[in-house]
């Protein structure tokens, strides 16, 4: 059986449409030109081409249309009914049948014109013979325009259908309009069901699903139908009546005990009996709804009598099924859609019927013995009379107990809002748990902005503190320096230790410096590609570190240095990086982490204040003065700017990625001749 | 509303965007805008079928506008004068008129006898022998060329066998060969594909008559029972002239008026 997804139906065009894409799609795909000195089997192919192609695209994309649309009797009957009730399956049928024979009268138009353009001696004969060909074939088709523009509409409402499965475990809701059966499956699925208090809201089948024990069930909302001889149903009804007639489902029949949808319990039980018939071999509940308007037990004798007998047909039904006879709370059950009462146990009990019976059905069907050799539940085997239930060591009992019990007692903010007027009228205060020195301040409003700054900017509670440490610290660093200064003027105090150190630090250096300017080089005398980071992390103050270390010194105000004077730390107000001086370990390790483009943008330049102006150039190498060395450096710049936009490595780079490229080299122009390429 | 609508359903729950009626008139108003862009920008054969289109949708919106603008004014109404109608002046006088009734048949039998028939295309253009035929080599050396191929319709006839093809002189191709026509009657004004019974004269000459060629402007009798025409005599008519009014070897059909 074919598979028919009546979402992925392709748009069916106008009649209009089509012959214009047919024929526009000929002028593009096929050769244009011809002159009339051509050796005629040429002109003649040429023409015959035409014709041969237009033929294959009209009936290429007839076919897809006929194709797509379903057959209605290769579908589930369920699906059959269905399209039959809204839209006629004659009509629909003799439409799809118009697309067929239109299609065969394209293919013989095509075959014989084909024919006669074999005789074509002159251009203007084959032309001629080309041009009563196409206009044959648009001819067809402008006459089965109107199959077209009705097959279009279909098409669109068939999308729009309810995506019901008709094989899975499916609910099924029927009984008279305004009983409630919307509101019922608004409460336990999540569709969206229009409920109004006129009659007929539901104008056609709705779906919604819903999860009982794991698995999935499929809930229908039908539209009410009416106590009527089954000739004058209308469309509406005749869905319900469909759906009723061709899927596997459980039956919920509403019964508005209340009368309050305007038709007496007299009129809904006829309504029973007369559509029973449709209830065969389906498990059965009739729903009593609207109870709170009036409960079930206060109903007259009459309707009672009346319930009672419905009851007993639906009863029938569980006997058919092997139930017992004596469950009868399962078959009658009441509840109201506006207090929710009794919703769930109504869904509950019907999913439970379903799935009874549908395994039932699958014991019983020759499949499950396929199945059945296949299982093999185990149970071990008793040793010994001994029990041994379940061990839940006694605390986790007890902690549960503890639990519950706190739940109860905690009282939850929720419940807070909704006593106090909802959520729109009561806000919470959520400085309540906040731990402040003085109670009384818990609810002080913070000023923000304070003669034109902001006040979180200076907030930090040991601010007269890290002040104080501040200045210490910037005092201590002035002496060392000065101290290292001396330092450094007499060598001779060093010891051979010492000046071995110095000697390999020294050597590392001029070794790094040599490195660095190999590599250096500004992006306009290298082609720009983006600049990767340093992926082998050499340059971490955790490596500095440890070589300092094993040298013998002591890195750790090394390392403070480096990190105060790193990048992530030159833009930061001098308070945090004192304080992160002390506790250097959990400093930020973001040298490494940091990302370049980060550590671009909070360059060393902007934290110097002795630097030189950015476009200042200082004269030397050889030029006059400062105006030449500029000039110069603009003509570098000028000669190597046309050969990185074009991302060649160099002077002699000459590669060309691609020899051929296809938008060159194929493909017709817009207007006019590709005589040349 | 079904289930899927969910554009409508939007629209009943939440209504419109506070703007939409006024976006909405804005891009109407645009629109003309942008057609005229269009119109001048679209090329070759776009442009041609664009200029088409839009022209018609001018003529009707010209027409419209003409039919809106009409008033109801009162003019002066002509009486009309009926055929045949006598100035007051000569009323009195007594004019006999005598007519002869003549049946359908002596009518035609005069005609026939004349040699002239009203037809609707009294003059075609005549078509030269080389044109008519393509001259067909045979021959082991295939020097001889004393065949002949027709290059236009043909009409054969249902019991119609070859001559032997060795001696076939005028060769009639089956790809080239008609059996139906399709004829319009002219007062009815549709048309019919009706059957060829045969060729009655072609005005190129007697010898394509007697082969058959059909080109513009030849009489053939076509089977007209499908009309269900009545002689006034009460005989069913099946049989009439038609006078072909295109080209058929350029059309590849034959179309032709009815000589009623």
């Amino acid at each position: 059986m074919v598979q028919y997804n009546f979402k992925k139906i392709t748009v069916v065009p106008t009649g209009k449409d089509f012959i214009d894409i047919i024929l526009s799609r000929t002028q593009r795909q096929t050769p244009t030109v011809v002159h009339k000195g051509y050796a005629i089997s040429r002109l003649r192919q040429f023409y015959m081409r035409k014709v041969k192609y237009t033929q294959q695209n009209f009936h290429e994309k007839l076919s897809a249309i006929i194709d797509e649309f379903p057959r209605l009797d290769d579908i589930h009957p369920f699906y059959g009914d269905l399209l039959h009730v809204l839209y006629n399956k004659d009509h629909y049928k003799l439409a799809l049948g118009q697309i067929n024979t239109a299609r065969n009268l394209i293919g013989k138009i095509s075959k014989d014109y084909v024919k006669l353009l074999k005789y074509g001696d002159s251009l203007y004969r084959c032309k001629s013979l080309k041009v009563a060909a196409l206009g044959r074939m648009c001819t067809v088709i402008k006459r089965v325009s109107p199959s077209l523009a009705y097959l279009e509409q279909i098409r669109q409402h068939m999308a729009r259908l309810p995506s019901i499965d008709p094989n899975t475990r499916t609910i099924l809701i029927c009984g008279y309009p305004n009983v409630g059966k919307s509101s019922f499956i608004n409460k336990i699925t999540r569709a969206d069901v229009d409920v109004q208090p006129y009659a007929f809201t539901t104008k056609s089948l709705f779906v919604g699903h819903t999860d009982y024990k794991y698995l999935r069930y499929q809930v229908i909302d039908t539209p009410g139908i009416l106590d009527r001889p089954f000739e004058d149903r209308n469309i509406i009804e005749m869905c319900s009546i469909t759906a009723l007639a061709h899927l596997r489902a459980a039956v919920l029949f509403f019964l508005d005990i209340s009368g309050s949808c305007g038709y007496n319990i007299a009129q809904q039980a006829a309504l029973f009996h007369s559509i029973k018939s449709l209830f065969m071999n389906k498990p059965l509940i009739v729903v009593c709804n609207k109870t709170d308007l009036q409960p079930l037990d206060g109903l007259s004798e009459e309707d009672m009598k009346l319930v009672v007998e419905m009851k007993a047909e639906a009863m029938k039904t569980v006997i058919g099924q092997g139930g017992e006879a004596t469950d009868s709370d399962e078959v009658l059950l009441t509840m109201s859609t506006l207090t929710e009462e009794g919703v769930i146990a109504v869904k509950n009990s019907a999913c439970e019927r379903l799935l009874n019976q549908r395994v039932e059905l699958k014991m019983k069907s020759k499949k499950i013995n396929d199945c059945l050799n296949r299982f093999h539940v185990a149970v071990p085997k008793k040793r010994d009379e001994k029990e041994r239930p379940p061990c839940i060591p006694q605390a986790v009992l007890e902690a549960k107990a503890k639990e519950a019990a706190d739940i109860e007692k905690r009282k939850l903010e929720r419940d807070l809002e909704n006593e106090n007027g909802g959520a729109g009228v009561y806000s919470a205060s959520l400085r309540k748990h906040h731990i402040l020195a003085d109670e009384e301040w818990k609810e002080d409003i913070m000023p923000e902005i304070l003669d034109g700054h902001n006040v979180y900017d200076f907030i930090d509670p040991d601010i007269l503190q890290r002040l104080e440490e501040l200045e210490r610290e910037e005092g201590l660093r002035l002496e060392q320096e000065v101290d290292n200064d001396d330092f450094e003027m007499d060598g001779k105090e060093l010891t051979p230790e010492e000046q071995e150190a110095l000697a390999e630090i020294r050597k590392k250096k001029s070794l790094l410096i040599q490195q660095h300017r190999i590599k250096k080089s500004t992006a306009e005398s290298r082609p720009t590609v983006p600049r990767k980071f340093d992926k082998e992390r050499k340059f971490s103050s955790e490596r500095m570190g440890r070589q300092l270390s094993a040298l013998g010194l002591d890195p750790t105000s090394a390392i403070n240095r480096a990190r105060s004077n790193s990048v992530p730390m030159r833009g930061r107000k001098r308070e945090r990086s004192l304080a992160k001086g002390d506790d250097g370990n959990d400093a930020m390790d973001m040298d490494v982490d940091q990302s370049s483009k980060k550590l671009r943008m909070m360059s060393r330049s902007r934290s110097r204040s002795t630097s030189r102006p950015p476009g200042e150039v200082v004269p030397g190498e050889g030029y006059r003065d400062s105006k030449q060395k500029v000039h110069a450096m603009k003509l570098a710049k000028k000669s190597v700017k046309k050969r990185n936009k074009d991302a060649r490595r160099g002077e002699a780079d000459r590669v060309i990625p691609t020899l051929r490229p296809k938008h060159l080299f194929s493909g017709k122009r817009g207007i006019g001749k590709t005589t040349r390429r | 509303m079904p289930q899927g609508d969910y554009i409508d359903l939007h629209r009943k729950r939440h209504g419109y965007r506070h703007d939409h009626f006024e976006r909405k008139r804005k891009k109407e108003a645009r629109e003309v805008h942008k057609q005229s862009a269009i119109a001048q920008k679209a090329l070759g054969i776009k442009g041609k079928m664009f200029a088409k289109k839009r022209y018609a949708e001018k003529a009707l919106m010209k027409k419209t506008l003409a039919m809106h603008e009409e008033s109801s004014s009162r003019r002066k109404v002509d009486d009309e004068v009926h055929e045949g109608a006598l100035p007051a002046y000569l009323l009195d006088r007594e004019t006999t008129t005598r007519a002869k009734v003549l049946s359908n048949t002596i009518k035609q039998k005069r005609k026939e006898k004349a040699g002239k028939w009203e037809v609707p295309l009294p003059k075609v253009r005549p078509v030269a022998e080389d044109e008519m035929f393509r001259v067909i080599r045979s021959g082991k050396r295939k020097t001889k060329q004393w065949k002949r191929m027709v290059t236009k319709a043909t009409f054969v006839g249902p019991s119609f066998t070859r001559k032997p093809p060795k001696y076939e002189r005028f060769i009639r191709p089956t790809g080239l060969r008609f059996t139906k026509a399709h004829v319009t009657h002219p007062e009815l004004k549709c048309t019919f594909n009706l059957e060829i019974i045969g060729v009655k004269k072609n005005p190129n000459g007697q010898m394509y008559t007697s082969l058959g060629v059909i080109t513009k402007g030849t009489i053939i009798e076509v089977n007209v029972s499908e009309l269900g025409l009545v002689t006034p005599a009460g005989k069913v008519v099946w049989g009439k002239y038609a006078q072909v009014t295109n080209n058929p070897e350029n059309d590849g059909c034959i179309n032709g008026v009815l000589l009623v």
